[in-house]
């Protein structure tokens, strides 16, 4: 009896020690006096009245704080902390304003000058200067170095003038350089850094915030850069980015205060939220538009009247009700709603059964003849989308089989060009290039809907070189009437942005599409 | 389930004579708990035959309405969901999918079990080693991780969940078997069954069967029910039975962003799925007391 | 007894060899292109043949699979497509967390089945004895992930009493512990109940009673030491149970451990993380059925003959 009393013990010790020595693996952090991912509830931190963390529940897990190895939204939230980009993107205007370039000019067709500011420092006290300008631009170039090359494919080299001086040689004009320059994954990166050999010196830049470390799968912590050098410093302690993926645990965690920020926190629950007196819920508008896409090459897609058949027999309104509950907008033109030059007067494809019907028999299908299949995702909101089609499309007899799939294997399908008819989701915030170029553009990789127009090809090489606005804008707005009618694609709705977090959040730099800035936000304690 | 329990008890009337089946059939009605389980199990498989009878899939089960989200009340007893489809009906219909998955992914184990179990227990050696091996690599991943990498191989249907599921499930069978027909193997009437000239294939089917079934018949029931819960766990992964198909796993997955807004989207599909388990548990531990010759006084 | 364990590590290798070949191979033809994961979806043809080149991935299969079992003895497992993290080092940074929760949920589930396996046993066909089981069997008879939904809205959200996510000290341990244990409870009261049926019928218990001992000493110290033998067997068959239970209790309360990491790798078709994972837990849960079946040896001295004989 002893003996196995003692075996019993020793297998419960073993247990307890796994599970300290797990414990200590984050516990370890905290003892170093920073909460090591912990929330520090109320703790006043170096400012007064301000709380010490700030933490943050993001719905997807950080994969990569390279800023020129990835372009994820997420990872870009935590590259927004630590790093600045040339010139900034403002969240009401859309418009590029001074950061680390004070001003710039174009000199003629081919060549773009910055002015840099002269006071910065990155977060490790070293100055700023234009080797760093021409150090990241070099490397991003490279497509052995950086996954991002192709955004620059039209810069041919970026020169030091002096010290605080660069320019840009392009091949030729583009409306949109500048906005591709105000993107994370560009963002100034320290020539020192790399030259010290340290580890990971991509995380060195001259943002409000310093990296600190990054528990995979746990959460992503950043302290206050003491030295920063602008007038406008941030304010909380820490920040931290903790992922959790189920979203119902997600809102959990707000309520009982373990997160401040809550992203994405899902619709149905708002109502409850709303309840909450210590809970923000806020709401703005989205640019991410949500879409059925078309295999334009593929059968019997290749065939235009029978792809606006389909579009008549979507009922977005009910879409929006569903998924939504109303916090989304319905449109009929391909561009984001919000970007410049959206233009949805056209007379499009309303949901109109009837009409629907007809356009079918004028495409030469009678009901019942026809079965596609629909390729989604497995993930939210498609899942919901998928059968208020299924059952739309199936009113005017055309038989839809769903196919799931994960994000990836999607993507992969889409891009080989397997589907029929795919669901999937764009976001753009000021360029116009992502839409006609990447989404429609002969042959460019993201372009699901396999469509090919030379008219398209040259209208989206017109709208980023045409220098004058008016005319710009008009070409861009014939545009897009000529894709309404082409119908490579069913716009769904624009889903408006819902993020919910505690009442005494202060400084929040919200985007529509969650390209969100945390530099100043803290927790007020007063 | 009504028809493996028929099989089971005429196999044994066959060939262990009517006292044994009787006796353990009236030690079986004994136990309450397993006359419970077996009447909600001999509903579910009305409910999951009459369907069709109730229901029309296309309006009922996979059409929507325009009572969105709407709690409990007398005219959706158990609410409805995000698209109006009364849940009720859903659960009721669904009791088809779960069924089917559980008792196939079961079924499909079980023969393979037997076979590869017989196999290694009847001839031992190279046999026994390649089984055992195999079954050693099963045992040694959790089971569920092999069961997502399957569908991913597969693709995500109905067929690659029971092939996936059955996997687990043939593992324990093979063992039990093994186990049976080894122990069995050296007893005499096998033996001059063998001396008599009969084929191996026969000597397994008519002798050594027979006698591991009730452990057998034990590990069914267990299994159908993990199954089924296994099911729902790789709908919730997301690679469970495709929507709209109202499969139990599949609403709960589907229900689980709503689970503080609207509740009862998830508790009734899992309610369904705790009870059905629940039956069959109690069905099993019924049978096993029953067929536990130790315990009989 | 050293023969006999050296014989059982001599036996691991097949198996772990049987097990990366089938999930490399199955991996290979699952996981799609590998070049279009890691490259950004824009990359120009050159680049892919470049990347698939300098990757092998041009080789034949086989010689692939050579590659990398050659890497897996050095312990080289490759880098994640995802995070370009090793492979081997993600493991081991998650694994002491997940047999965190698996130990824990042991426990839990130990002390809620073990005394209730000896109350049903004692009150054998009364309405104590189907309560008591029944009770045992809800835990087996909810899906995992449900339960821990369940008692996350109850314990998080409505009551605010503990974290609901996490993995930043021992509180956070309280529900997913609780959701894995109450799933393996049923498996462990049932064996216990039927154990200790057998061993209240044995002879020496009825000579305890005779010589005078008390009902509470004949129970727990000679019927519970006999009983011990198959229920720490039942604990040990466990070891899968509580490694599925585990992964799915992960998923619901981020708890940062292997079954997240598969599970996560899996959905972003992260090859190597995934082939890597699962043999991982292969070899671990090879040495876990060896130590266990070591324990039982050391518990009982007629296994423990029977080992030295054959060894």
């Amino acid at each position: 009896m002893k003996r196995i009393l003692a075996m019993l013990l020793a297998l419960v010790m073993v247990f307890a020690l796994v599970a300290c020595s797990g414990g200590n693996n984050s516990g370890g952090n905290n003892s170093g006096g920073s909460g090591g991912g912990s929330t520090t509830k109320g703790e006043e931190g170096s400012i007064p009245g301000v709380q010490k963390t700030l933490t943050i529940g993001i719905a997807s897990d950080i994969n990569e704080l390279d800023p020129q190895q990835q372009n994820d939204q997420i990872n870009n939230n935590c590259i927004a902390l630590t790093h600045q980009p040339l010139v900034f993107l403002t969240n009401d205007t859309n418009e590029q304003v001074a950061c680390l370039a004070e001003s710039w000019e174009w000199t003629d067709d081919t060549h773009l000058i910055f002015h840099l500011v002269q006071n910065a420092t990155f977060n490790d006290g070293s100055p700023f200067t234009a080797d760093d300008v021409v150090f990241t631009f070099e490397k991003a170039m490279d497509p052995d170095q950086s996954a991002v090359a192709a955004t620059l494919q039209l810069v041919e080299s970026v020169n030091k003038i002096d010290e605080y001086t660069v320019e840009f040689v392009t091949k030729s004009y583009s409306n949109e350089l500048l906005a591709v320059l105000a993107g994370y994954p560009l963002v100034i990166l320290s020539k020192a850094a790399y030259e010290s050999g340290m580890d990971k010196p991509y995380t060195v830049g001259t943002g409000r915030y310093k990296f600190v470390e990054w528990k995979e799968g746990q959460y992503v912590k950043f302290e206050r850069n003491e030295n920063f050098w602008g007038d406008d410093p941030g304010q909380a302690d820490e920040i931290i980015f903790k992922p959790i993926l189920e979203a119902a645990s997600r809102v959990a965690a707000l309520q009982s205060g373990d997160i401040d920020v809550c992203i994405d926190p899902p619709i149905n629950m708002l109502e409850d939220l709303q309840k909450d007196e210590n809970i923000t819920v806020e709401t703005r508008d989205g640019t991410r538009l949500f879409y059925m896409g078309f295999n334009c090459e593929k059968e019997p897609f290749t065939n235009q009247t029978l792809r606006q058949a389909v579009a008549c027999a979507i009922d977005r309104d009910m879409i929006i009700e569903v998924v939504l509950k109303g916090l989304g907008k319905a449109q009929t033109t391909v561009v984001n709603r919000g970007v410049w030059s959206f233009y949805d007067e056209m007379e499009g494809f309303d949901y109109d059964v009837d009409r629907a019907k007809q356009l079918l028999s004028e495409a030469g299908y009678s009901e019942g003849e026809l079965a596609v299949t629909l390729y989604v995702s497995n993930a939210a909101p498609y899942t919901t989308i998928a059968p208020i089609i299924k059952q739309n499309v199936e009113a005017i007899g055309i038989t839809v089989n769903i196919e799931q799939f994960d994000e990836a294997t999607l993507k992969d399908k889409c891009q080989s060009g397997e589907q029929q008819m795919f669901l999937w989701r764009w976001n753009v915030i000021d360029r116009l290039d992502e839409i006609y170029t990447e989404l429609f553009s002969t042959d460019y990789a993201t372009n699901y809907h396999q469509y090919s127009d030379p008219y398209v090809d040259e209208m989206a090489v017109k709208v980023l070189t045409e220098k004058d606005k008016e005319t710009r804008l008009q070409l861009s707005q014939d545009l897009q009437t000529y894709l309404v009618e082409a119908c490579p694609q069913v716009p769904l709705y624009v889903a408006d942005l819902v993020i919910a977090y505690n009442k005494n959040l202060q400084d929040t730099y919200l985007f529509g599409g969650g390209n969100h800035n945390w530099s100043w936000a803290y927790v007020s304690l007063n | 389930m009504s028809e493996k329990k028929t099989v089971s008890v005429e196999t044994l009337n066959e060939y262990k004579g009517r006292s044994l089946a009787q006796e353990t059939w009236r030690r079986f009605l004994k136990n309450k708990g397993a006359i419970v389980g077996m009447a909600f199990m001999i509903l579910l498989v009305i409910l999951a035959c009459s369907g069709d009878l109730i229901y029309d899939f296309q309006v009922d089960i996979t059409g929507f309405s325009a009572d969105l989200s709407e709690s409990p009340s007398l005219d959706h007893l158990f609410g409805t969901d995000q698209l109006g489809r009364d849940i009720f009906a859903r659960v009721i219909y669904g009791t088809r999918y779960s069924l089917i998955i559980g008792v196939g992914s079961v079924a499909l184990g079980l023969v393979v079990g037997l076979i590869t179990g017989s196999l290694a227990g009847f001839y031992g050696g190279f046999w026994d080693q390649l089984v055992m091996r195999a079954n050693d690599i099963l045992y040694s991943i959790p089971n569920i991780m092999l069961a997502v990498v399957i569908v991913q191989l597969l693709g995500k249907s109905i067929g690659s969940l029971l092939v996936a599921l059955s996997i687990s499930s043939a593992t324990s069978f093979a063992k039990i078997t093994r186990a049976a027909v080894m122990t069995i193997r050296g007893q005499e009437y096998v033996e001059s069954a063998y001396a008599m000239g009969l084929p191996t294939w026969k000597i397994i089917l008519k002798h050594i069967i027979p006698n591991c079934l009730s452990p057998i018949i034990v590990q069914v029931t267990l299994a159908i029910g993990s199954n089924i819960i296994s099911a729902s766990s790789l709908s919730f992964l997301g690679v469970g039975v495709p929507i709209p198909i109202p499969e139990w796993g599949t609403m709960l997955a589907e229900g689980r962003t709503y689970i503080v807004s609207e509740p009862w989207m998830c508790i009734f599909p899992g309610l369904a799925i705790m009870f059905t388990v629940l039956a069959l548990n109690l069905m099993g531990d019924g049978l096993r007391d029953a067929l536990d010759p130790k315990l009989k006084r | 007894m050293i023969r006999y364990v050296l014989k059982r590590l001599l036996f691991m290798i097949p198996t772990i060899l049987l097990t990366s070949l089938i999930i490399f191979f199955a991996m290979k033809i699952a996981g799609g292109d590998p070049v279009k994961q890691i490259l950004p979806e824009n990359a120009t043809v050159e680049q892919q043949e470049n990347l698939r080149e300098e990757m092998g991935l041009n080789d034949p299969l086989v010689v692939q699979y050579a590659r990398y079992m050659a890497g897996l003895i050095t312990g080289d497992m490759g880098e994640s497509y995802v995070t370009g993290k090793d492979v081997l080092q993600t493991f081991m940074e998650r694994l002491p967390m997940t047999l965190a929760l698996g130990g824990s949920a042991l426990i839990v589930a130990c002390i809620i089945s073990v005394p209730l396996g000896i109350y049903t046993a004692l009150n054998q066909n009364t309405w104590k004895d189907t309560t008591g089981m029944v009770f045992a069997l809800f835990g087996v008879s909810m899906p995992n992930f449900w339960l821990g939904l369940m008692l996350m809205l109850l314990f998080a959200v409505k009551w605010k009493l503990l974290p609901s996510q996490g993995a930043e000290g021992p509180e956070y341990l309280v529900l997913p512990a609780l959701t894995v244990g109450l799933g393996l409870a049923a498996l462990i009261t049932r064996t216990t109940r039927s154990a200790m049926l057998d061993v209240i019928r044995q002879d020496y218990m009825t000579t305890a009673k005779a010589k005078g001992a008390s009902h509470r000493r004949v129970i727990y110290y000679h019927g519970l030491k006999n009983a011990m033998i198959p229920i720490v067997t039942a604990i040990g068959m466990q070891f899968s149970l509580v490694m599925t239970g585990s992964a799915l209790a992960e998923v619901v309360f981020s708890w940062p451990g292997i079954g997240r990491l598969v599970f996560e790798s899996i959905d972003k078709r992260d090859e190597p993380m995934v082939t890597g994972a699962i043999i991982l837990c292969c070899i671990l849960m090879s040495i876990i059925n060896l130590v266990v079946d070591l324990i039982y040896a050391f518990l009982d001295p007629r296994i423990k003959a029977q080992y030295s004989n054959k060894g």
